[in-house]
């Protein structure tokens, strides 16, 4: 008679005479698979196998791949400055644990970034080597009253970045927010972070004023010198709209570094439109455009494209804008072509939930970005190919993850030879 | 016999059928065992009430013969049929139920077995017939129960009662959940019932001749009458001298028959009378008399009755986020802020109590004292608390992502004494759960919102000669504030504003003072609210099932982020 009992559809539960001999079947052994693969996936395996260099900041262990890459990765892990080696190498270069914004200079040779305490940072400067901090300018001051305000002179300082040349840093800061107070009116403490520049070799002098912030958004970010072009920068700048300054209008802009220290006195800060503005956008109000990069020609920008709902982000590029457009910044015609580029020659290359500070590699051939994967920030790489008869721009390949465990997402790696 | 060989199933077809000899009437119904013909020698009642052989068994027939009748049995010898058939299942005589007898011309054949029972050759058998037993006739293990072939008596046997599969699988199950609520209850008072007890039921006695209002709520917290809860935040830092104030005093409102609740934020900085203190600032009444002269404050100064208070200390939240590993969040933009509460002492360089804060835009880890930061900075950006409430509802997000997580299992008992010394309250665990399923239930249009700053308040100094003397005040504008509460609340004549008279000061109404600018007015919400609100819904797993919403833990936590927010957003 046939066996309809269930227990004997299932192996090793009967034995001895009378029983069929136990055998997996193919159930069982699809569930054995599945467990494996589940098991797989807890102790970790499968990811990027390489070498365990650090705790990031959400207690994983942070692994690094290194035989994907060439040329050198500098980044912060649970702010930590570390350099990453393609040849198998990875170097703890600064661990005080509040390092933020690396940025090695073009010879190779120094590091700039920033520490960071409680009330202010400090801009330093370490051998790409290892070994003494040097503090290049301190933002240590007081908190004070100023009538029944509470006043301060501390500064926040804020991602450094290199001149062509070497000879020049640019960086953010709000050190200028008492001065501007008192001849604008506006209430210092919303005053934000704007685009300074001081000589490396001399760094203690008074900084240049590079490019403003319009208050009470945070300011501007990302500032950072056109490859080949001294008289270009960029950078990322927040402010609410005129109409209604309820909503924010995040932007691409570029400037000529020296207009305003040339033109003393034609622009101020915090009131929009009012005389002279050095700066001009390069992509519309309409999405929110942030974190530039240029490739290491200066012909090309990759960015961040975020939707106004904050639901997804993408990584762009498109060609920068025409040598001109800096020139004559308040130019009708000029802010029209100087938004050419972005309306009509933007590639889309990926998109993801968070991704975020795009860096080229030296031979342009590949761009390095941090995205969120499984709980974590991590760099990731892809090669981009370029189509001089369309001018766009697409990836090729699928993406390679170069960390895993999490890395600083707020600080921008640098990619050197 | 040699060996032992795979039994064959047997088949029904080769079972030998039992020939039952005829009745001398109609057979219209079981006679049931009283009136069957028996011959009490053969089957008594035995240990279990089960009828088996009688003490004479089955008497000494041959086999085929039945001495005592067509139902009786034969005796077996021996053991018959399986050998582990239980003690006390079997009447004296050692016959089993299901042993074997034998029938006039038809052999030894397989007794009946007992109702209810299984056999692996697909027809019932006794007890333990999975297994060993005797072998019968024809060697062949568990085809036909064994016999010794002793005895083979015709004497009858009757069916012994089991108990049915179905009662079976009943008793099973109902152990089933009887074991696992006791591991449950048990688990619950290792691991949170000390933290938990220390978090619910934290009666605040009332002063004498002070009214109770919950002396009708009969029937519990939301049983009819509107309720008044009293939620009060402070930054749990000691540099006030040992004596925590309160930087939020809100009053949550609930109406449980038009399903509606209100929020009414009273700024900190309120300049009124505390009884028996004088004129203070709302939030010193905390740290000068705890929460029953909070409450007493408000009763007296509004005229709004107080249910029940839920106090909140802001190290709590930044505890539960680092538990939970922090919150991985989307920075809108640059927070720069220099006017920042500082929560973490003062010290020779910094006697103002203020901090700086500079966070970097974009995706990034927030720890707890940074995601505090993050949603509590009044000046990041200019549309006020709709940009708060925008940055709260990131964090949130980002926090019920974590908490939906089946890894947070492993993390509620910590969480549970997080809270513990941060989160206090006098509703019962069960009013928290009933409270909080009521407010996720709630349509958020009917939710409504009075911040009482400009124009119910003015900015000023405190006057020489009163203990705040030179301090940064706010002054309750009466005329539009007893108008809006009294609708808020409902609470018809008795809306108050009785900021002039104190029963244990100075009753002086101070002129009020105005240096300044009064606070932004509240602007038109922005697509960044509606955008991250939707994000937040979309979020998959609702919380009812998350691991969090174990042991009422959830409800605690919404609790406390509804202090820490100051809003009802965290449903």
């Amino acid at each position: 008679m046939e066996q309809t009992s269930i227990f004997w559809s299932l192996p090793f539960l009967h034995s001895g005479e009378g029983r069929p001999t136990p055998k997996l079947k193919g159930g069982t052994l699809l569930l054995l698979a599945l467990l494996a693969l589940s098991v797989q996936g807890c102790l970790g395996f499968g990811g990027p196998s390489g070498q365990q260099v650090a705790t990031g900041s959400n207690g994983q262990q942070v692994s690094v791949n290194q035989d994907v890459f060439k040329g050198n990765f500098y980044l912060t892990i649970n702010h930590n400055l570390y350099v990453l080696n393609g040849n198998n190498t990875t170097k703890e270069l600064v661990s005080t644990g509040n390092v933020y914004d690396p940025a090695v200079s073009p010879d190779g040779k120094w590091v700039a970034f920033i520490e960071k305490y409680k009330e202010y940072s400090d801009l330093c400067v370490v051998s790409t080597s290892g070994g003494k901090v040097r503090v290049l300018r301190t933002g240590a001051g007081k908190f004070y009253y100023n009538g029944p305000f509470i006043h301060n002179t501390f500064a926040w300082y804020a991602q450094p970045s290199w001149s062509a040349d070497g000879s020049t840093l640019l960086f953010l800061s709000d050190l200028e927010k008492e001065d501007w107070y008192q001849q604008t009116g506006r209430d210092a403490p919303m005053l934000d972070l704007q685009v300074f520049s001081v000589p490396f070799n001399n760094p203690t002098v008074k900084p240049k004023d590079v490019a403003y912030a319009t208050f009470g958004d945070g300011g501007d970010r990302d500032a950072s010198y056109r490859p080949g072009h001294p008289d270009q920068i960029i950078y990322t700048h927040y402010t609410y709209d005129a109409a209604t300054q309820t909503q924010q209008d995040i932007q691409l802009y570029m400037e000529n570094p020296n207009t305003i220290s040339a033109h003393p006195g034609m622009y101020y800060p915090g009131s929009p439109g009012g005389g002279f503005d050095p700066s001009i956008a390069i992509t519309t109000p309409d999405l929110e455009n942030i974190q530039p990069a240029f490739s290491p020609d200066g012909n090309a920008i990759a960015y961040i494209q975020r939707n106004k709902n904050q639901t997804q982000m993408s990584l762009m590029v498109m060609p920068t804008p025409p040598d001109s457009i800096t020139q004559t910044p308040n130019d009708p015609k000029t802010e029209a072509l100087a938004l050419q580029s972005y309306k009509t020659q933007s590639s889309h290359l990926l998109s993801q939930t968070y991704i975020e500070q795009p860096v080229w590699s030296p031979d342009g051939k590949q761009i390095a970005y941090i995205q969120y994967t499984g709980g974590a920030f991590d760099l990731w790489i892809v090669k981009v190919n370029y189509d001089a008869k369309t001018q766009k721009y697409s990836i090729a390949g699928s993406p390679i993850q170069v960390t895993s465990g999490g890395i600083d997402g707020e600080s921008r790696p640098v990619w050197t030879t | 016999m040699q060996g032992r060989e795979t039994p064959r199933p047997a088949d029904l077809t080769e079972q030998q059928t039992v020939k039952q000899p005829s009745f001398p009437g109609p057979i219209t119904a079981f006679p049931g065992p009283n009136k069957l013909p028996r011959t009490p020698d053969v089957y008594v009642q035995g240990q279990h009430g089960r009828y088996g052989p009688g003490a004479g068994g089955l008497g000494q027939s041959l086999p085929g013969s039945f001495p005592n009748g067509p139902l009786s049995m034969p005796q077996a010898g021996g053991p018959m049929g399986p050998a582990s058939f239980p003690q006390g299942f079997n009447a004296p005589g050692g016959m089993n139920p299901g042993a074997p007898f034998s029938m006039p011309g038809a052999g030894m054949i397989a007794a009946p077995p007992a109702p209810g029972t299984f056999h692996p050759n697909g027809f019932p058998a006794g007890p333990g017939s999975f297994g060993d037993g005797p072998q019968g006739p024809g060697g062949r293990r568990g085809e036909r129960y064994g016999s010794s072939g002793k005895g083979s008596g015709g004497k009858k046997r009757k069916k012994k009662r089991r108990v049915p599969i179905w009662a079976r699988v009943v008793i099973g199950i109902l152990l089933f959940f009887l074991i696992l609520g006791g591991t449950g209850f048990a688990y619950y008072q290792i691991n949170f019932a000390g933290a938990v007890n220390h978090i619910v039921g934290q009666q605040v006695q009332r002063a004498p001749g002070e009214e109770d209002p919950n002396a009708n709520l009969n029937n519990g917290i939301l049983s009819g009458p509107r309720i008044n809860i009293l939620l009060l935040g402070s930054d749990t830092d000691q540099k006030f001298q040992g004596q925590y104030i309160a930087q939020t005093d809100i009053v949550v409102t609930i109406d449980p028959a038009s399903h509606t609740v209100g929020m009414l934020s009273i700024p900190r900085d309120f300049y009124i009378p505390v009884p028996g203190y004088g004129l203070h600032k709302l939030d010193e009444a905390f740290g000068l008399g705890g929460v029953d002269l909070s409450r007493r404050t408000i009763e007296q100064d509004f005229g709004i009755p107080i249910n029940y208070y839920a106090w909140v200390g802001l190290d709590g939240f930044i505890k539960v986020i680092n538990e939970v590993g922090g919150v991985d969040v989307d920075v809108l933009h640059p927070i720069v802020d220099d006017n920042y509460p500082d929560d973490v002492g003062a010290n020779a360089n910094n006697p103002y109590a203020f901090k700086r804060l500079y966070l970097p835009p974009g995706p990034q880890h927030l720890d707890g004292q940074t995601a505090l930061e993050y949603v509590r900075s009044r000046h990041a950006d200019l549309v006020g608390d709709f940009g708060r409430s925008a940055r709260q509802q990131q964090v949130l997000g980002a926090l019920k992502a974590k908490l939906a997580n089946p890894d947070v299992f492993g993390h509620l008992s910590a969480i549970a004494n997080d809270l513990q010394g941060y989160l206090k309250t006098d509703m019962q665990l069960s009013d928290v759960l009933k409270l909080m399923y009521f407010a996720r239930s709630l349509d958020v249009n009917k939710i409504n919102k009075l911040i009482l700053g400009p124009p119910y308040s003015t900015s000023g100094v405190a006057p020489a000669g009163t203990p705040d003397a030179g301090a940064d005040v706010v002054f309750p504008n009466c005329a539009k504030i007893i108008p809006a509460i009294s609708q808020m609340l409902q609470l018809g004549d008795k809306a108050a504003c009785n900021v002039v008279g104190d029963s244990g000061g100075s009753s002086q109404l101070p002129v009020a003072y105005t240096t300044g600018q009064p606070s932004p007015l509240a602007v038109s919400i922005n697509n960044t609210v509606d955008g991250l609100g939707n994000l937040t819904n979309s979020l998959p797993g609702g919380l009812n099932s998350a691991p969090s919403s174990l042991f009422g833990i959830q409800s605690l936590l919404d609790l406390m982020l509804m202090g820490v927010f100051e809003s009802t957003d965290v449903f």
